[in-house]
């Protein structure tokens, strides 16, 4: 086929207009040279797929990538990869590549939102995008257009995609699928160490003696990182221990030690549990590093009564009665609930009781220090029988197996001279208490200062490929600027005005348009204008019925950019093709701070362009003076933004100017050339420096040619620049184009293992002189000044306490989720991912070896369940809950075997549309969605 | 404008034949006028209505082979040295636990052939991991990374990072597929549609990446001259 094509192309006609417009398009050459030679090209790059991080091996011919092998030189897996790894060979091959923009339209050919689609020109989609932004604008301000944003952006293009957000559109409502996996351990570590991002690294597991996976299930989600486990194991299996703490069994518990089934949302009680025993039996068993804890950290608490993140009584929506009184029975416990028997002692220390109403106000960050004797005060209530009692998740083990199991726990962890590394992912993220959860973890290593030593730590694991790299690192967030800073900060607004050229108070101060947001602000209808990249937040969302109707009966006009016909290309208005990931140069941050480079591999399928030639070709049809000017309070923002066209002349702008020549095309981008003698460019393409041969009629009706200069290493190093000196270092784009990845911060070309440990990291060791101050220094900045108080609340008069260098203890409860079963809907819903498939399927769906591993999404239930229901192993059955139903197979005695009472249904597949069920309560801190618990009913179909 | 629409028609159509095989997606040509011709229905995995669910909204019903384990036909390897997928029912077989992984009971090499299974190769006996240490109490990497070292030790026992066997290792249901592939493979062995060749030389065979310049961190590389965008605004802050 490959061979057809380029014999194809060589005798159309097209072939002599590409040879004599692309003789300088490096994939024709060589692809002759290899055909001549008969030979393969084999590069480097980053697999396409989970947080892990993997290098891979790939080879290409003709064009086309033909095999992935493992890189032996990959420090993170060493020549292996899992079963999506080396398929990353066939991602971008599925046989319905949108190769063509499609709009809906009327018979006329003009847009309908009630049409169906047409193929159009690049020139006409951008055309439309322009008119439906400036539409938007006009009548919401900046707020009125959003973006559902990417974990799994390159670095490069969620750059791109904040900065014409931010610093051109003045809009903060862009914000990314990482905000579902990654937003409450974010939260989490800036509560707790004031940055964001681990302290260990993955060498943990070759160093560590014990390995606890809370609620992760690492051997499908995290494959790679579980071969490691699994060695690290079975070399020394008396020695190496593997708790797995679960809500129900699957393969990560296949090898471990001991299995603790525990029901959702107690994984907080848990916690608290094990932070007692160290607490209760320091005494007399000198348990807490005292030294360390007195240096280094403080003990904090903050107000209970936060709500869960679910749409507020005073929301449109709600008031327009968009919501079903079914659906009311949940969301009404955002204003108000009444403490119940399971969490009533939990409270107890925090002021409530059982019985007692709580009055709900949304959530808040805010935090104040308390003494150690208060932090105590609040674990008093997880006694053995306290704790076993709410916690134990199978109704068929027994009390006194179950407190062993708790009691071994907990002594692992104490076991003097012992390391530890917990784990956790989405079980512990996705949960209306997060960021609780999250600052839980590390007080338990920290009391026991088993934390950013080699070998043991807390340690969180990231869902998508860069949600680290390009969701939190570039900032990728409504809240977030590059390098930790934040949009409220009139400093850091300050610094990247300046960096990014444009006038003071361009930036917009005001991000709260979260994912969650954006989707409710479409259904309230503030947002006009949306546009999906590299994301599926139409299959991916739960309580996806209400933001599917939003988008295709509202007046707004919703754009999707894939690879793929997804469920969100479906219901958009204007489908984009969108380049895959081995169709551009590129670059991706894991979960152990590594940040990985690749190459432009081949070319794009159809006209298909990247989505940062996307973001910089819209750019191009904005004016400065279309944007700049002032704008009323809008939405979440209740100030007027300033006009700053004349600051922006003074500068040497004009109102002609577009935001392509500001942010993109300026004189600093433009110094940075494309060379083929250049070694890191040779033999590459660069679609969007040079164009293609594939000459592809750009966004003015005219073939693109390129932008003339290497657009992606300026991207990459203007971003760069925010990092360096500032904790979060990366290093020099062609330096990742040898290596295998670096772990930042990287500080005169050297990489970092354990942060905040003053023998590894260069922040620590300054801030610590060269530790002859201390061991440790924990220096993030964020929230490091505090007043004080107790569990019950802040002293209003007490002074605020700088903190500096030190981390924090959190005293945080158990508390209830707002959905649980009951008579009428009996069954925990648990939704994630399995091994074969990542995300809503498409790239995977579309792979024949892992669609025929994994076909359909199946309903995992226990046996017993199933035959009380009349349901039968692979007969059909109704999953409902109060907001939907979708039908499922049921499968009894597959790899997940959950106990009687939950039920787990993968949402990878379009046909088993499971956010339909879920209910879209978040973690109303990180405002991260709980996938991971709602209540159900099932029925034979 | 004509050479253009040249092109344009040319690569359509050279699309069309890439896209030839199990497409059924309409695909008309991009001269063709704006019409409302394409429905949301006929894009994607899922064809029937998504607003509501009804009962011709099923997932593709799995079914794997019944075949039993050594009576199977094996599966062509999808590209040289990929994995191959699992060709027998492996019910019983599942889960993988330590001390009870069934599959090395045939498909260790010393009774593959015998079981009639597809023998366990070299790579998964040998180590790719190097071991770093301790020295003054601070840990260090077993190789240097900024030079791409590699660390290959050939073993006589099965690696503890393989021993998870499903986790690159798949059943496959029967029958068709939700969407067709255009990857083709190109083996460069004679056998690579049914064995590994992957061992010895080829571990570190086009490791170098960068053509015509140095495969390792350099002091100019760390210097980063010329990059006036790279410059950090926190100095002097």
């Amino acid at each position: 086929m490959s061979l057809s094509r380029r014999e194809f192309l060589k005798s159309s006609a097209a072939a002599s207009a590409a040879a004599a417009i692309g003789m300088s398009v490096p994939a024709e050459l060589e692809a002759a040279a290899n055909t001549a030679e008969g030979g393969w090209r084999w590069d480097k790059a980053a697999c396409r797929f989970c947080g892990t991080g993997c290098g891979i091996m790939m080879a290409t011919k003709n064009g086309k990538i033909v095999a992935v092998k493992g890189d032996p030189a990959a420090p993170v897996n060493r020549g292996l990869n899992c079963i999506k790894g080396y398929f990353n060979a066939k991602i971008m091959y599925g046989a319905d590549r949108l190769t063509k923009p499609l709009l809906r339209v009327d018979a006329n050919g003009n847009f309908d939102k009630k049409g169906k689609f047409s193929e159009v020109s690049w020139e006409r989609a951008f055309d439309e995008m322009e008119l439906n932004i400036k539409k938007a604008l006009k009548v919401s301000g900046p707020e009125g257009v959003g973006v559902f944003a990417s974990g799994q952006y390159t670095i490069m293009e969620g750059y791109a995609a904040q900065k014409v957000m931010k610093a051109g559109f003045r809009s903060n409502a862009i914000d990314p699928n990482a905000r579902h996996c990654m937003a409450s351990a974010v939260v989490g570590f800036y509560q707790t160490f004031g940055v964001d991002e681990p302290s260990g690294c993955y060498d943990d597991i070759e160093l560590t003696d014990t390995v606890v996976s809370w609620g992760s299930n690492m051997a499908e989600m995290h494959p790679i990182l579980w071969s490691r486990v699994t060695d690290r194991k079975l070399s020394d299996p008396e020695r190496v221990k593997v708790i797995s703490i679960q809500t129900y069994t699957h393969r990560t518990s296949d090898l471990a030690d001991t299995e603790i089934i525990f029901s959702p949302n107690t994984d907080t009680a848990l916690w608290n549990y094990v932070a007692r025993e160290i607490v209760m039996r320091d005494d007399a068993e000198k348990i807490i590093d005292w030294n360390f804890v007195k240096k280094h950290m403080i003990f904090a608490a903050g107000p209970v009564n936060i709500g869960y993140g679910m749409r507020r009584n005073t929301d449109k929506s709600i008031k327009e009665g968009k919501y079903t009184d079914l659906e009311m029975e949940t969301i009404s416990k955002e204003m108000k609930t009444t403490v119940s028997a399971k969490e009533g002692p939990a409270l107890e220390p925090f002021g409530y009781k059982e019985g007692d109403t709580m009055t709900h106000k949304g959530g808040t960050l805010g935090h104040w220090e308390i003494s150690f004797e208060e932090y105590k005060k609040s674990l008093e209530p997880y006694t053995l029988d306290y704790t076993a009692k709410i916690v134990k998740g199978d109704p068929d083990e027994s009390i006194e197996s179950f407190k062993k199991k708790l009691q071994e726990l907990a002594n692992l962890y104490i076991e003097k001279d012992r390391k530890v590394v917990s784990f956790w992912t989405m079980g512990m993220n996705q949960h209306t208490r997060g960021t609780w959860t999250n600052t839980l973890a590390y007080n338990v290593h920290f009391m026991l200062n088993k934390q950013a030593r080699p070998g043991s730590g807390a340690f969180s694991l990231t869902g998508q490929p860069s949600a680290c790299g390009t969701a939190r690192e570039v900032g990728t967030f409504t809240h977030r600027l590059p390098a930790d800073m934040m949009v409220k900060n009139p400093k850091h607004r300050a610094i990247a005005e300046k960096k990014w050229m444009i006038p003071a108070g361009t930036l917009n101060g005001v991000g709260k348009q979260h994912i969650m947001k954006i989707h409710r602000d479409i259904e309230d209808g503030l947002i006009k204008f949306a546009w999906v990249n590299v994301c599926n937040p139409y299959q991916d969302s739960a309580s996806a019925t209400h933001w599917i109707k939003a988008a295709r009966e509202m007046d707004n006009f919703i754009v999707t950019s894939d690879g793929y016909p997804g469920i969100s290309a479906k219901v958009s208005d204007l489908i984009l093709p969108t380049a895959m990931i081995y169709e551009k140069w590129g670059a991706y941050g894991n979960a152990e701070r590594r940040t990985q480079h690749w190459r432009q591999q081949v070319l794009p399928v159809g006209d298909s362009m990247s989505d940062t030639w996307q973001w910089m070709e819209l750019s191009k049809r904005f004016k400065i003076s279309e944007v700049w000017g002032a704008y009323a309070p809008s939405g979440p923002r209740k100030k007027a933004l300033p006009d700053v066209l004349e600051k922006a002349y003074a500068m040497g702008y004009n109102k002609d100017t577009t935001l392509f020549e500001v942010l993109f095309a300026n004189k600093v981008a433009t110094t940075y050339k494309l060379d083929q003698k250049d070694p890191i460019q040779t033999g590459y393409d660069n679609s969007e420096g040079y164009g293609d041969s594939r000459n592809v009629v750009g966004s003015d009706g005219k073939v693109f040619n390129g932008y003339g200069f290497f657009i992606q290493k300026y991207l990459w190093e203007e971003y760069a620049a925010f990092t360096r000196g500032h904790g979060h270092d990366l290093a020099p784009f062609n330096m990742y184009h040898k290596v295998r990845g670096l772990k930042w911060p990287v500080v005169d070309g050297k990489e970092t293992a354990w942060r905040f440990n003053a023998k590894y990291d260069p922040y620590a060791a300054k801030a610590t002189n060269n530790g002859e101050t201390g061991e440790f220094a924990f220096y993030g900045t964020l929230a490091k000044a505090l007043q004080s108080g107790t569990l019950g609340g802040k002293d209003k008069s007490s002074k605020k306490v700088s903190l500096k260098n030190k981390a924090k203890i959190f005293a945080r409860p158990y508390m209830d989720p707002p959905e649980m079963p009951d008579a009428k809907y009996d069954t925990w819903l648990c939704t994630g991912r399995v091994l074969e498939h990542w995300h809503s399927g498409t790239m995977t769906m579309r792979v024949p070896e892992l669609f025929r591993a994994v076909p359909e999404a199946l309903c995992y239930m226990h046996p017993e369940d199933a035959k009380k229901k009349g349901l039968k192993q692979g007969g059909l059955a109704w999953v409902e809950s109060r907001r939907g139903k979708v039908k499922a197979r049921v499968e009894t005695r597959g790899r997940n075997r959950p106990a009687r009472g939950l039920v787990f249904v993968p949402w990878f597949d379009e046909k088993v549309f499971i956010n339909k069920v879920c209910l879209d309560a978040t973690c109303p801190m990180s405002k991260q969605t709980d996938f991971k618990k709602c209540a159900v009913k099932i029925y034979k179909a | 404008m004509k050479t253009i629409s040249k092109i344009t028609i040319g690569l359509t159509a050279a699309l069309l034949l890439f896209s030839g095989c199990g497409s059924d997606s309409a695909a008309p040509s991009s001269s063709a006028k704006v019409a409302p011709t394409i429905s949301e229905e006929s894009l994607g995995l899922r064809k029937t209505d998504l607003y509501s669910e009804k009962s011709d909204t099923t997932g593709m019903q799995t079914n794997y082979s019944k075949e039993y384990a050594g009576g199977s036909h094996k599966i062509k390897r999808a590209f040289q040295d990929a994995p191959p997928m699992i060709p027998h029912d492996t019910d019983g077989m599942l889960p993988i636990k330590i001390g009870a992984n069934q599959c090395t009971g045939c498909h260790m090499p010393e009774v593959a052939a015998s079981m009639g299974a597809t023998p366990i190769p070299k790579s998964h006996f040998t180590n790719f991991r190097p071991k770093g240490g301790f020295t003054d109490g601070k840990f260090h990497q077993g190789v240097d990374n900024y030079k791409n070292e590699v660390a290959i030790k050939e073993t006589n026992h099965l690696q503890g990072a393989r021993f998870n066997c499903s986790q690159c290792h798949a059943p496959q249901t029967q029958g068709d597929l939700a969407v067709a592939n255009t990857f083709e493979a190109a083996y460069t062995e004679k056998d690579g549609a049914s064995k590994s060749s992957w061992n010895g030389k080829k571990y570190t065979e086009s490791l170098d990446t960068v053509k015509g310049g140095d495969n390792f961190v350099t002091d100019a590389d760390v210097a980063n001259a010329n990059s006036p965008a790279g410059v950090s605004p926190w100095t002097k802050h």
